[in-house]
């Protein structure tokens, strides 16, 4: 018995390391491409070279000067410094929208029956904003041969469509789904779940178009902070399903308010459920492509987006400067992972709490 | 059916020393208890037992066998748990007939055992019932019957009654007794609550922090405590303690309280062991609450062994009244009939009943005896 | 000091009924216990009065106020949960001031406050420590001191000891009635521990599916159970029930069973009981304590039956043994110096004075036959 633990936890060990090299491969790749001149990293002459022979800073000083015009850059002058800036705003809103909202969301849905029927609370138009344009769009249509959709009134009144239509089809999948007469509020978020992002993205950008909201900050921040609203409703939930529900009853009956139990008592015990879920929506807005490529066109162009641009007809695919941007690109999300890594191992180990 | 034995036993987590080498051995057919107050290393005994935990150290025996190494699927232990793990979308008839199912048996000889082990149990009635719809009750006793088809060897209880109602305890306790005496079956069961396991067990094995601290008859562990944790832990209410110092007078040994007035006139035998010890200053001395009587008069018959005492606190119980009388600085409960009702504060004369003197030394708490 | 009364409450979740039409007085500085199995609706009782629960209908009295839209933190009572719902992040000081600080209390008189608690609970050596590295008793403390610090005008237990080893609750159910004594304070109890209902309470009600089955002291519950289901949950072994029906012969009265009959001492007393109910078809239960049955090894009277021990519980301050009369299995509690073995035949009388007799259609009780016995050393006086 003894013997065969030996030789089981050796081939373990093996298949670990192995694994770990797979998995970290892409990143040492990018990490000393940065580094390397153009003749290491295009590769030319069919040489590879592992690591950078001659490390230079060369692709940085192409990727962050302005209005370099050189031999790389004919098709791309713009400096990538404005839409580093550009990303950490709008991702740094949009977790900040998504989490104002999201967080007393999921207290209230964790701490309330909701699948009492005859109640419309206030956040549900926006928590349904997706799922409602997809309904939108044939009256959309409708509207602009009537030509209502670039009023105010029209919109308006689309959207209230929108909402009516949208409610009726939640509580019907919810009864569906869970075969009894089940609350729709949960479950329409869960919703928006559902639908891949592309399907939803060309009249999110219809619809932005018309509210003269692309290519700004706030139309970039509303639909981060919507997009992902649900992934903050789902995992605070969870993590406010594990606190007992004694302890804000306790806080209530000595003395707090609401607001006092839940800031007091319930906030600062899922510190862990509040980091994992902020990395985890901060890397989710940090890395879109899809809605800031439709919903950008210069001001506010983001890391991905510009990254996309590296590229013409002329000079092929920058690898160098992309390389140099992807590895910038890593650096906040991990110092923020780094910031909060001691509460991401507490809300790992959040289930020791209860008992 | 099997014989266990535990050889030196010993299992450690980490620095954490969970079972000390533990030594016993259950004979076939035997109902055992592993009693213990929660940390004292009764479920890891039990699952080295079953197989679930590998031992540091030792060996464990089924029979003649050494089983140390062989797999637990193997070793022919049936299970029962605090939470009863049966299928609710099944019928009772099949949860039971689950196991042999299992093992591909015809489904003629299925139904016929399914049926023998209903019988046993009481449940015939409920073999075509979804087991989702039964009480809990009725849920712990399938759990019970799908672990006996199987005719384990070994019967591995892990304090199978916790959940269920305190009135339907009653009943269990006295059903699963009866059940053990039927089939004849090596049971081992692990518990907190030390009313199960005298009620129930054969033997029983008292455990603290991961070392036994005496295995015996319920009869022994209750009338001849090896040590004070046993004293203690046996008994509802628990053994009274008096704080004592031995004393001799005129050729008489005496029991005197530390801290008043009380004192207790000992048997050639008890003076005799006390004589010979160097330290005999620092002693408890222990009685059981049933063997103290309460009298709100002295009684005039031995005025040596009455001790004077006032009424703090009274528990009426139904069937009886424990009183708690203080007698200086020790507070002593005493059985007392049902109707029995001082006032408070109203005095007391106790009347130890010589026979069932414990004395422990204080540092060690070993019985001395 | 606190008086709560309970006016007629019912309280709904979704189409289930917790709470049916109940009525409840608990007199200001009693130790009151609701005894209840499991999903009686002992908690949701607490949790209306907590104001953590709404009642749907009926009223809700503190002292006399109606407290039913007053705000959980404004009525002044402190609750003690099962899982005692200790702040996990907090120090046990902390979790001892909270309720303090959430009064905004001058910092010097919390700080007095909170070191009396403590040291009324002897957790002193604690107070720098968080509830993870607490022990079951302690936390158990920690949780009395939260609610103590407030001096709240009333004190709702959910199941306090629940969780902790059975002797240790022992421990604690000494300390915890001693404590209520000291402060004088009403205490509302819940538990579905008969023996803690029975030992602490000045007075007790049983709960049913929601339904008030009796509200009375300790010791008229035990010895006059209104029904079969008071009369199961509280002692323990519970009451052994026999089925029974009412004969007349020769012109008395009597109860018969498969194996015995039973002639009521006072049989006029028990037509006096039976008037004006309705008996159906006469089918009672009869019922009978353990400690009520004696065993004899050869016959003591004519009236004594035969039965089989068939398994003996020794519990070492007492023996129960389990015999089979006929179909029936009951359980007698007899003295641990008895020698009894299994599968002997002995001969078993009942206690003629001890008997009670429930309707087998309602359960209720019709008649015991209990003469009023006098206490030794006169009433109970705690």
């Amino acid at each position: 018995m003894n013997r065969s633990r030996w030789w089981t936890a050796l081939i373990r060990y093996v298949l670990l390391v192995v694994v770990t090299v797979v998995a970290i491969f892409p990143t040492y790749w990018m990490a000393t491409m940065a580094f390397k001149p153009k003749t290491e990293w295009t590769g030319a002459g069919g040489v590879i070279y592992w690591y950078p022979h001659n490390p230079t800073l060369e692709n940085f000083r192409t990727l962050l000067a302005q209005n370099q015009v050189g031999k790389f850059f004919r098709a791309n002058t713009a400096s990538a410094l404005p839409s580093i800036r550009n990303s950490l705003i709008v991702a740094t809103l949009g977790t900040l929208f998504a989490f104002g909202v999201g967080v007393l969301a999921a207290y209230g849905l964790s701490r309330h029956d909701t699948s009492a029927q005859g109640h419309f609370p206030f956040y549900l138009p926006l928590v349904r904003l997706a799922l409602l344009v997809i309904i939108l769009m044939p009256f959309m249509l409708l509207g602009s041969r009537l030509a209502i959709v670039d009023k105010w009134y029209g919109i308006g009144g689309l959207i209230l469509i929108g909402i009516m239509v949208d409610d009726r089809i939640g509580r019907l999948m919810a009864r569906v789904y869970t075969r009894g007469p089940v609350g729709n509020l949960p479950f329409s978020i869960l919703q928006l779940r559902m639908f891949p992002p592309i399907a939803i993205m060309i009249p999110i950008m219809v619809m932005w178009a018309a509210f003269a909201m692309v290519d700004t900050l706030h139309g970039l921040v509303l639909i981060y902070g919507v997009v992902t609203f649900a992934f903050v409703v789902w995992l605070m939930k969870s993590f406010f399903d594990e606190i007992p529900r004694e302890l804000d009853e306790a806080a209530i009956v000595d003395g707090s308010s609401y607001w006092g139990a839940f800031f007091k008592v319930v906030l600062p015990l899922s510190k862990g459920g509040l980091a994992a879920t902020a990395l985890f929506v901060f890397i989710l807005n940090w890395s879109d492509f899809l809605v800031a490529l439709l919903l950008t066109n210069e001001k506010w162009t983001t890391i991905p987006v510009f990254l996309n641009r590296l590229v013409s007809a002329e000079t092929g695919a920058q690898y160098g400067p992309k390389a140099a941007l992807g590895l910038i690109a890593l650096i906040p999300v991990l110092v923020f992972g780094i910031a909060i890594q001691r509460y991401l191992v507490r809300g790992l180990t959040f289930g020791a709490i209860k008992k | 059916m099997a014989s266990i034995r535990l050889h030196n036993l010993r299992k450690t987590f980490g620095n954490v020393v969970a079972v000390h080498s533990l030594s016993l051995s259950i004979a076939d057919g035997e109902f055992a208890a592993l009693l213990g107050p929660s940390g004292c290393g009764k479920t890891t005994t039990m699952n080295m037992i079953a197989g679930l935990e590998t031992p540091t150290a030792g060996d464990i025996f089924f029979g003649d066998k050494r089983v140390n190494d062989v797999p637990p699927d193997r070793r022919g232990v049936g299970f029962v748990f605090q939470n009863y793990a049966i299928f609710t979308h099944m019928t009772v008839a099949e949860n039971i007939g689950f196991g042999l199912r299992v093992q591909r048996r015809p489904p003629d000889e299925i139904r016929r055992e399914v049926h023998k082990v209903a019988e046993l149990l009481d449940i015939t009635h409920l073999l075509t019932t979804r087991a989702g719809k039964l009480s809990i009750n009725d849920m712990q006793k399938v759990a019970i019957g799908r672990s006996m088809i199987m005719k384990p060897r070994i019967f591995l209880l892990d304090e199978p009654f916790s959940n269920l109602d305190a009135s339907f305890r009653f009943y269990m306790r006295g059903e699963l007794k009866r059940l053990q005496r039927e089939i004849g079956q090596t049971m081992i069961y692990v518990t907190h609550d030390q009313v199960e396991a005298m009620s129930m067990a054969d033997k029983i094995a008292v455990m603290d922090f991961g070392v036994l601290q005496q295995f015996g008859t319920p009869d022994e562990i209750y009338n001849t405590p090896a040590n004070l944790f046993v004293a203690n832990f046996i008994g509802s209410p628990s053994m009274n303690f008096v704080r004592c110092r031995y004393c001799q007078e005129n050729g008489q040994g005496y029991l005197v309280q530390q801290e008043g007035p009380a004192r207790l006139v000992l048997d050639a035998r008890r003076r005799h062991l006390l004589a010979q010890r160097h330290r005999a200053d620092d002693l408890v001395l222990g009685i059981r609450p049933e063997f103290i009587h309460a009298s709100p008069t002295m009684s005039a018959a031995e005025p040596e062994t009455a001790w004077p005492g006032r009424v703090v606190f009274l528990e009426p119980l139904g069937a009886r009244t424990i009183v708690h009388v203080r007698v200086g600085a020790d507070t002593l409960q005493v059985a007392a009939p049902a109707d029995y009702r001082p006032a408070l504060d109203a005095p007391q004369w106790l009347t130890l009943d010589p026979r069932f003197l414990h004395v422990f030394d204080a540092q060690s708490g070993l019985a001395i005896r | 000091m606190a008086h709560l009364q309970l006016n007629h409450i019912t309280k709904r979740f979704g189409r289930i009924e917790a709470i049916k039409h109940l009525s409840l007085d608990i007199r200001n500085g009693e130790f009151f216990c609701l005894l209840g199995p499991p999903g009686a609706g002992k908690t949701t009782l607490l949790r209306l009065i907590a104001g953590l629960e709404r009642p749907d209908e009926g009223d809700i009295y503190i002292d006399s106020v109606r407290v039913n839209d007053v705000f959980p933190g404004d009525r002044d009572v402190a609750i003690v949960f099962q899982n005692l719902a200790l702040y996990p992040h907090k120090t046990v000081y902390e979790n001892i001031a909270f309720p303090l600080r959430e009064r905004k209390i001058a910092p010097a008189e919390i700080e007095q406050r909170v070191r009396a608690a403590a040291k009324l609970l002897h957790i002193e050596q604690l107070l720098a420590r968080k509830p993870a590295r607490l022990s079951g008793g302690e936390r158990q403390r920690v949780a009395i001191g939260r609610a103590l610090v407030r001096r709240p005008r009333a004190y709702l237990m959910d199941e306090p000891l629940a969780n902790l080893d059975a002797r240790l609750r022992l421990e604690m159910r000494v300390e915890l009635k001693h404590l209520q004594k000291d402060l004088g304070q009403t205490f509302l109890y819940v538990t579905n521990d008969q023996i803690e209902a029975l030992s602490m309470a000045d007075r007790m009600a049983v709960l049913n599916k929601g339904v008030l089955q009796q509200c009375d002291e300790p010791d008229v519950i035990y010895r006059l159970p209104a029904n079969r289901f008071v009369a199961t949950i509280v002692g323990s072994p519970p009451m052994n029930f026999l089925p029974c029906t009412l004969a007349v012969a020769n012109g008395t009265l009597t109860v018969r069973h498969e194996h015995f009959v039973y002639r009521p001492a006072d049989e006029s007393g028990l037509r006096a009981a039976l008037a004006g109910r309705s008996a159906a078809d006469g089918r009672v239960w009869l019922g009978v304590r353990p400690e009520d049955i004696g065993v004899y090894e050869a016959a003591p009277t004519n009236e004594a039956m035969l039965a089989e021990v068939v398994v003996l519980e020794p519990l070492g301050q007492e023996t129960i043994v389990d015999l089979r009369l006929g179909r029936e299995i009951i359980k007698a509690r007899v003295p641990p110096t008895r020698r009894l073995h299994e599968h002997q035949t002995v001969w078993i009388t009942f206690d003629p004075a001890k008997l009670h007799l429930f309707d087998a259609v309602t359960d209720t009780r019709l008649y015991t036959s209990t003469r009023e016995q006098p206490l030794v050393g006169g009433r109970k006086t705690l």
